[in-house]
């Protein structure tokens, strides 16, 4: 196994040739995709298709010169550890998190009322859900024949059931449903080789995002038994969010008074313009120029040029779920996510400002070496509270569950604003949490035995 | 005032601990490794050394959450009391707060009670609540408010003393121009706290 070169003063060297490839690399751009759910009604047809699957995963960093390349990644719930019949010991040193499953963790991460589990889409928290196949590419060729591979792996082996699937692509705009770029940070992880998106970011220890490695606390992080079951995984939180277009269009809309002002009150809530250029670096207008070139878009902090939030605000999204430098309570460097957000559905047409029916959103996959203090605390803490910036009990703008009253301050002067009265503009769809193993890993569950 | 509700809203529910409003109690009692009471106390002294207070008095605005502490050797040297109030759940910012000066002071302090494995060692949370004992009761003056809160209050009311200082928001109050604006209850509210 070769190991990606290693930076900083501890040397730590990944095995990334044995991290799975959909757990670390960044989403291309423009992009395809599909999620496949599986479910295991036997143990050994379980295991014979990750055999079949072990050839279709790859792993390692992406290689420059192959760049129609497509990757499929592979990812278990607990249940889906269980059929395949995963001792119960090793099932056992798993986290808490993982094992109760996201839908019984959704009351803390603020999946409640139309988002609560009761009204999942079938068969998110059934645990019926085993097996979670990803593949994402930036040529549809490419993806069709990965995609093929895969689809010869499972359809070949009674015993397992393909239960959901989802297709995701990149709108023709570039942009998400709500009509912005996302998909433009990626930590910069120490000893992995691959650039983060920001270059005053100092490298994060690669424990956050990989077993098996010192994490930020100086600690190994908690790993499930045996070690090469742990080693060089991570785990996922995928979940499925519904983008409520039409209600936000007219949010903006009843709170301006300008198209002009419209475009800055959506831009204050997102952090960034449309096209990806964050207000920090532009705070009076959009700037495509800047936002195409990615040694400026992502290349900045918030404390010395906007401690206090005039340019953009504390509780806009980008700054709430990665606030960098800003003076929180807390330290940033523990809650840090590699963020995979995909788009579904049809775009709502420019200009329409009532819901069409169509199901539209994002299936977004959150990855990291901590469930609890990564993805559970940042939707607890920062998304669906604002204490730690001040403003106790206002939630994310954008991806806060506020059900009609809740409110977010924008500074301004000579007095702040604050918007009042916000419906919710996402609906948790389902969600699961994943273990993404490692490529020897894959092959110890495949070569399980009894 | 914001509604102060999603403060106490905690990622780890199971956690044992009274709670008032926003804010939670933490009572930790531990045994003293013989011989060490003496140790602890000249930690203890050294901690509430003034020359330390800035930067132990900076670390807990890092930490943001935590509204007081304190420490207490009892039973003849031969026990430990810590004890703390604080905003939403205890383990919330646990794992930030290790890497604190004041995760640092607490290392030392504790480092002197039998079975600690350190503040930065996975389990020390677990730790903790086994040595946790919750109180039958516990009160707070002020519910509604969260550590943050409390600085902002403190923040805007020495910002609008100093404008009641000025002689020209007096003009302005007397300006028949303001008539308007001062005459709403809002602005009348505002009145009230600058008239004593």
């Amino acid at each position: 196994m070769k190991p990606a070169d290693s930076s900083g003063a501890t040397g730590v060297r990944v095995e990334i040739d044995d991290v799975q490839s959909g757990a670390l690399r960044p989403r291309p751009v423009p992009y395809e995709g599909k999620f496949i759910f599986l479910r295991v009604d036997d143990r050994h047809a379980g295991r014979a298709l990750l055999r079949r699957l072990l050839p279709v995963t790859s792993g390692g960093l992406p290689d420059a010169d192959r760049s129609g390349e497509a990757w499929v990644a592979v990812a278990f719930t607990y249940q889906g550890l269980r059929a395949l019949g995963v001792p119960q010991e090793s099932l056992d040193s798993f986290p808490q998190a993982f094992r109760a499953g996201m839908a019984a963790r959704a009351e803390l991460i603020g999946d409640v009322g139309e988002s609560a589990p009761a009204h999942w889409e079938a068969p998110f928290g059934t645990g019926d859900v085993h097996i979670a196949l990803s593949a994402l590419s930036s040529d549809a060729a490419q993806l069709d024949r990965e995609l093929k591979r895969a689809r010869v792996a499972y359809e070949d082996t009674p015993g397992v059931q393909v239960i959901w699937q989802q297709e995701v692509r990149q709108l023709p705009t570039g942009r998400t449903t709500f009509g912005f770029r996302d998909g433009i940070s990626h930590p910069n992880i120490e000893g992995v080789g691959l650039p983060g998106s920001n270059p005053q970011e100092a490298p994060i220890k690669a424990g956050e995002f990989i077993l098996g490695y010192p994490d930020e606390t100086g600690s190994l992080p908690p790993m499930p038994e045996p070690e090469v079951l742990g080693r060089n995984g991570t785990y996922a939180a995928v979940r499925k969010i519904h983008t409520n277009v039409a209600a936000w269009r007219r949010y903006l809309r009843a709170n301006s008074s300008s198209a002009e002002e419209e475009a800055r009150l959506a831009a204050k809530m997102v952090g960034r313009w449309p096209s990806g250029a964050p207000l920090t670096l532009t705070p009076e207008h959009d700037d495509p120029e800047l936002a195409a070139d990615p040694q400026r878009v992502n290349n900045f902090l918030y404390r010395e040029n906007d401690d206090r939030g005039y340019r953009c605000p504390a509780s806009a999204h980008i700054r709430r779920t990665n606030p960098r430098d800003s003076t929180i309570i807390g330290d940033a460097r523990m809650h840090r996510l590699i963020r995979r957000g995909t788009t579904y559905g049809p775009p709502l047409p420019e200009g329409v400002l009532e819901d069409d029916g169509a199901d539209r959103g994002l299936v977004g996959v959150f990855l990291g070496a901590h469930l609890e203090r990564q993805f559970e605390f940042i939707k607890a803490e920062w998304v669906n509270d604002g204490n730690f910036i001040g403003y106790p009990g206002e939630q994310d703008p954008v991806a806060g569950h506020h059900g009609g009253t809740g409110t977010v301050t924008i500074p301004e002067k000579p007095v702040r604003r604050r918007l009042q009265n916000l419906p919710s503009f996402v609906v948790t769809r389902g969600g699961e949490y994943c273990f993404v193993p490692g490529l020897r890993a894959l092959r110890w569950l495949a070569e399980l035995e009894g | 005032m914001t509604a102060t509700t999603g403060a106490g809203r905690s990622a780890h529910p199971e956690r044992p601990g009274k709670s008032d409003g926003v804010c939670s109690e933490f009572t930790v009692f531990t045994e003293i490794k013989p011989g060490h009471a003496d140790a602890l106390r000249e930690d203890l002294a050294a901690m509430a050394d003034t020359a330390d207070d800035e930067r132990v008095h900076a670390a807990v605005r890092q930490i943001g959450t935590l509204h007081d502490a304190r420490h207490v050797i009892f039973d003849n040297d031969t026990r430990f009391m810590f004890a703390s109030v604080f905003d939403g759940s205890w383990d919330t910012y646990i794992d930030d707060f290790a890497k604190t000066v004041v995760g640092e002071r607490f290392d030392k302090v504790f480092s002197h009670s039998v079975g600690f494995p350190g503040v930065k060692d996975p389990g020390v949370k677990d730790w903790f609540v086994a040595h946790q004992a919750p109180a039958g009761v516990f009160v707070s003056a002020y519910p509604d408010l969260t550590v943050q809160q409390i600085y902002k209050d403190q923040r805007v009311d020495e910002a609008f003393q100093e404008v009641l200082d000025t002689a020209e928001f007096r003009a302005a109050l007397e300006n028949p121009a303001n008539a308007e604006l001062v005459a709403t209850p809002a602005f009348q509210k505002l009145l009230e706290e600058a008239s004593a």
